[in-house]
């Protein structure tokens, strides 16, 4: 980590001392404050926070004196901002029909400064507003300040909330960034750095969306709220790990940023290792921020970097070319808008890594990630080895898989347990059985959006899900090799027709270690 | 809540059976049947049955046609989002002829994602004696490895073996202490069950799934760190319920119990008052005193019994606050006739056109009406010069049946004045309540709840204090 930027101690999650909270379900609510959007009238903020923040209040879980304050370079009033979120919202957001009580009483705590990042007047008109706002709506001095802009006005941003003197004063004042973290380790730890330049780490909160998921969540739970799957859990009974990340759609307009970034930078380094991480790290002491965060950078830490001659071996790069998806045809990357004709990023890539520590010696981790395969899903598939001895003979189990566990975080959300079960018949027949658990009936609640966990928990101050500055430059680490290797045509670009499960060379990863991908 | 499972309901012609006085081998035997159907159904060459898919049994009784129906109707749209088995029980112990008749329908469910799932509706109509044995009749349809909830529709038999038996092969009892017949006795009889029960038998109750908001929004005004000590500077409270002369109390008397046993607090005396109106007093932590008021005021959208309004008001570390919480205050301002014709705005200016000078108003409006009803014996005789009491109207009755009405507002506005600063106002949204909505509730965050256990305990003993 460079310059001042350090870890520190991240507060534990406050404990709840209102005795009035206990036993209320679902209750979750931070302390009122002022949410000031950078980028209010973008893209970002109208599909997921706008919407999200609307379910929030749906749910009753935003407090009283609770205020959006969007901020953008556009011409707007308050009532012109209210206008747009409410037609954001009114298309994004995932509970349909909007009740539109509970849309005037959120727009009606919603407000609009125009804000040039460029001009420090602009901030302290901003601040001026929002002193206003403190007094009426009772708020303390609390602000969150989220960036919901590109990367690079991070920088400006932050200088100016220090400039403006908006980041200190009575309250807490939390700012939350979007991946990407940077593009390497380098500009990983610039950003860490002019991040801890004006907010103490234990206030900066980077959001990987995937982390929000309940699913994801869950992966904890199933490990460490059961005792019959941890023992069974490390190098003695697992065979390897399979981790997919596949999306049916191209670059989808992002094509700019797409060109630049690739599916190692887009999904490997931040959403395929942080699942990685959750699927390998120790028990933690608690859920709590602290201890989750350790365990999972050790994790990180514990993986073998690809070294330059392991590249072309443990690697894949690919990129889609035109085919057809869910029965439409569609163009290839290089035909995509805003993407270079010749371009030789990856749209495609799959890795095999190995985590040296006691628990998972000699067992890979293949991950890939995708996009134009043939549907949205993401997986984790626990692959068990064989019985030592097969009891009943190969006549008898020749239709019997090796267990799995399939941890399934989108769509379709469950688990599911594959074993060997006995066909009813007068001779002795084994054959693969699924034991499946389906989150969306098995509960009797409908699973929030990601977006809407992650605001509350900022709000509430508990940045368990959120990823760590240490976090992000571990998984760096790991990246920047391969994506030097890569940068030198090594391994070379694999070609992959849109709708399949990327190129030969995919297969051959795995084949190579006498497996195979699981089909999900 | 929000339905969990996008469905799209298709009926299954052939998954409906009827039976009149049938045994229950012959309901099982059908039972099995349809499963066989079901399991079979839509089965490619290569594809394997589909697997039954069950979270729990919910057992409903109900001893008139108006539960059975409410019955039908809430576990029918419990069973259109989460595959369960339901049992409805329809309980005639008073005709002689002992029959069953029974039923079985099916409502098949087909998520966008994932394989078909069945909901079975059973319903049992029993004559004679056989519903006083409710155990013996639902204990061979229950499916193992999955929780047995009990719905009493109406007023539980408390005290009866019919119940005691049945609670020893269920994981929960759920009542509505808002719709008992007799609410004070009943009351102290289910807290009376809670207190004596198994440990892991849960009750809930859907009055006190109402109360969520209530107590989320009470809640969440003291969660600010700095409004944490306002908790120990609460001197009065009060709270609205829906009705007229002493009508249900319930509620109210379960929202105090709530906050009382929260925070410590200790009865220390109570007292029935004109209209209705019951004060108690509490001594919280160094024998500091909290005045608990408990009034009835009609609100002819609500239900009997249900709350209107909560005011909590107080003083600590050198500031005031005032917390009211109001149900529905857009229908509040439609009666405003009532409360003097609009005639009020003179004497009690509200700052503009705002609502929530309209409600700070309205509440003047009534703080005055109270001072008015508070002093009716004497303004009685000076009126009429009847002796004090003399020739007072009778209170209206209370009815208890079918007392809920859909409610199209569910609006929860919430004003908060801390010291001299202005009026803060927040709105928000109450769920429907309907009974499949309140039920889902529970069961969704289980029904063991020992706040609402000793939140019980604290209401029945200020309700025997009255």
């Amino acid at each position: 980590m460079g310059g001042r930027a350090q870890v520190t101690a991240v507060a534990s999650t406050p404990v709840a001392t209102n005795p009035l909270a206990e036993g209320l379900h679902d209750y979750r609510v931070g302390e009122p404050c002022l949410m000031v959007i950078f980028g209010a009238t973008g893209d970002l903020s109208g599909r997921k926070l706008l919407p999200a923040l609307y379910n929030l209040a749906k749910q009753r879980l935003l407090p009283a004196g609770f205020a959006v304050v969007g901020a953008a370079i556009d011409d707007m009033t308050d009532d012109s901002f209210r206008k747009h979120a409410s037609e954001k919202i009114a298309e994004f957001s995932r509970t349909q029909p909007i009740d539109q009580r509970v849309l005037d009483a959120f727009l009606s705590a919603c407000f609009y400064v125009k804000v040039d990042f460029g001009k420090l007047d602009d901030f302290k008109g901003l601040q001026r507003r929002l002193s206003e706002l403190d007094t009426t709506r009772h708020v303390s001095g609390n602000r969150m300040f989220y960036c919901a802009t590109p990367p690079p006005t991070y920088e400006t941003i932050v200088e100016q909330l220090k400039a403006a003197g908006m980041a200190t004063g009575a309250g807490f004042h939390r700012i939350v960034v979007e991946k990407p973290f940077g593009s390497d380790l380098k500009s990983a730890r610039e950003l860490t750095a002019i991040l801890q330049r004006v907010f103490h780490e234990d206030s900066v909160y980077r959001i990987d969306h995937y982390l929000g998921k309940e699913t994801v969540q869950n992966i904890m739970a199933f490990r460490f709220a059961n005792s019959i799957f941890e023992p069974v859990w490390n190098t003695n009974l697992i065979d390897s790990v399979q981790i997919t990340v596949a999306e049916e759609i191209g670059v989808e307009g992002r094509g700019t940023y797409y060109d630049k970034a690739g599916a190692l930078r887009d999904i490997v380094q931040n959403h395929a290792l942080q699942l990685v991480a959750l699927v390998a790290m120790e028990p933690p002491l608690a859920f709590e921020a602290n201890s989750v965060r350790d365990e999972k950078v050790k994790v990180l830490r514990a993986i073998k970097p690809i070294t330059d001659e392991e590249v072309a071996r443990a690697t894949v790069r690919g990129q889609y070319t035109k085919g057809w998806v869910q029965g439409e045809q569609v163009p290839g990357y290089r035909d995509e808008k805003n993407v270079a004709p010749g371009s030789l990023t990856e749209t495609f890539a799959a890795l095999r890594l190995n985590i040296d520590n006691w628990r998972w010696a000699n067992v890979p981790f293949y991950i890939r990630a995708g996009k134009r395969m043939p549907k949205r899903i993401t997986e984790i598939r626990i692959q068990f080895k064989r019985p030592p001895h097969m009891t009943f003979g190969p006549d008898a189990t020749r239709e019997l898989d090796p267990n799995a566990i399939t941890l399934r975080i989108q769509p379709e959300e469950g688990i599911s347990l594959r074993f060997g079960a006995k066909v009813p018949s007068a001779g002795l027949r084994i054959r693969s059985v699924t034991m499946d658990f389906q989150y969306m009936t098995a509960f009797l609640v409908e699973t929030p959006e990601a977006y809407e966990r992650l605001l509350l928990d900022c709000m509430i101050g508990d940045p368990t899900l959120f990823t760590r500055a240490d976090e992000v430059e571990a998984a760096w680490r790991l990246i920047d090799p391969i994506e030097a290797a890569w940068r030198d045509d090594r391994p070379p670009l694999a070609m992959y027709a849109a709708g399949t499960w990327g190129p030969p060379a995919a297969d051959k990863l795995v084949q190579q270690d006498r497996r195979e991908w699981h089909r999900p | 809540m929000a339905p969990a499972v996008s469905t799209t309901i298709a009926p299954e012609p052939d998954v409906e059976w009827r039976g009149e006085g049938v045994s229950m081998n012959e309901v099982l035997g059908a039972l099995s049947n349809i499963r066989k159907k079901f399991a079979l159904a839509e089965v490619g060459e290569t594809e394997l049955p589909h697997p039954r898919n069950c979270i729990m049994t919910l057992i409903a009784v109900a001893s008139t046609d108006a539960e059975e129906r409410r019955a039908q109707r809430a576990v029918r749209a419990i069973g259109n989002h989460h595959p369960a088995q339901v049992i409805v029980v329809r309980d005639q112990p008073e005709l002689r002829s002992r029959r069953i008749d029974a039923t079985i329908m099916t409502d098949t469910l087909r998520p966008q994602l994932g394989g078909a799932m069945q909901c079975e509706l059973i319903t049992l109509r029993v004559r004679g004696a056989a519903g006083e044995h409710l155990s013996g009749l639902v204990d061979p349809l229950l499916m193992s490895g999955v929780p047995n909830y009990l719905w009493w529709v109406g007023t539980p038999t408390f005290g009866k073996r019919e119940l005691d038996d049945v609670l020893k092969i269920c994981d929960a009892l759920f009542v509505d202490s808002a719709r008992f017949d007799a609410p004070y006795r009943s009351f102290l009889e289910l807290t009376t069950l809670v207190s004596q029960s198994h440990q892991s038998l849960g009750v809930g109750d859907l009055q006190w799934a109402r109360l969520e908001p209530w107590r989320e929004s009470v809640a969440q005004f003291f969660a600010p760190a700095d409004r944490l000590p306002f908790l120990k500077g609460i001197s009065e409270i009060g709270v609205d319920y829906s009705g007229e002369g002493r009508g249900n109390r319930v509620a109210a008397a379960l929202l105090i119990g709530w906050m009382a046993s929260a925070l410590g607090w200790t009865l220390q005396k109570s007292a029935g008052g004109a209209g209705g109106t019951v004060v108690a007093h509490f001594a919280a932590e160094g024998w500091r005193p909290v005045q608990v008021a408990m009034r009835s005021v009609p609100r002819t959208h609500l239900a009997q019994g249900e709350i209107g309004a909560i005011r909590i008001g107080g003083a600590a570390a050198g500031r005031t606050f005032n917390l009211s919480v109001l149900r529905d205050p857009e229908r509040a301002r439609s009666v405003r006739p009532d409360v003097g014709a609009g005639g009020y705005r003179p004497i009690h200016p509200t700052g503009g056109e705002d609502e929530a000078g309209l409600e700070i108003a309205q509440r003047k409006v009534e703080w005055h009406r109270d001072v008015l009803l508070e002093n009716s014996e004497q303004l009685h005789h000076t009126a009429t010069g009847d002796l004090p009491g003399d020739n007072r109207p009778q209170p209206p009755a209370v009815f208890v049946r079918d007392r809920r009405r859909q409610d199209s507002s569910r609006v929860l506005l919430t004003l908060i004045e801390i010291g001299e600063a202005g009026t803060l106002r927040h709105v928000q949204q109450v769920e429907p309540e309907d009974e499949a909505t309140l039920l889902l509730e529970i069961l969704s965050h289980g029904a063991q709840d020992k706040v609402f256990v000793r939140s019980l305990t604290a209401a029945a003993e200020l309700m025997s204090a009255i």
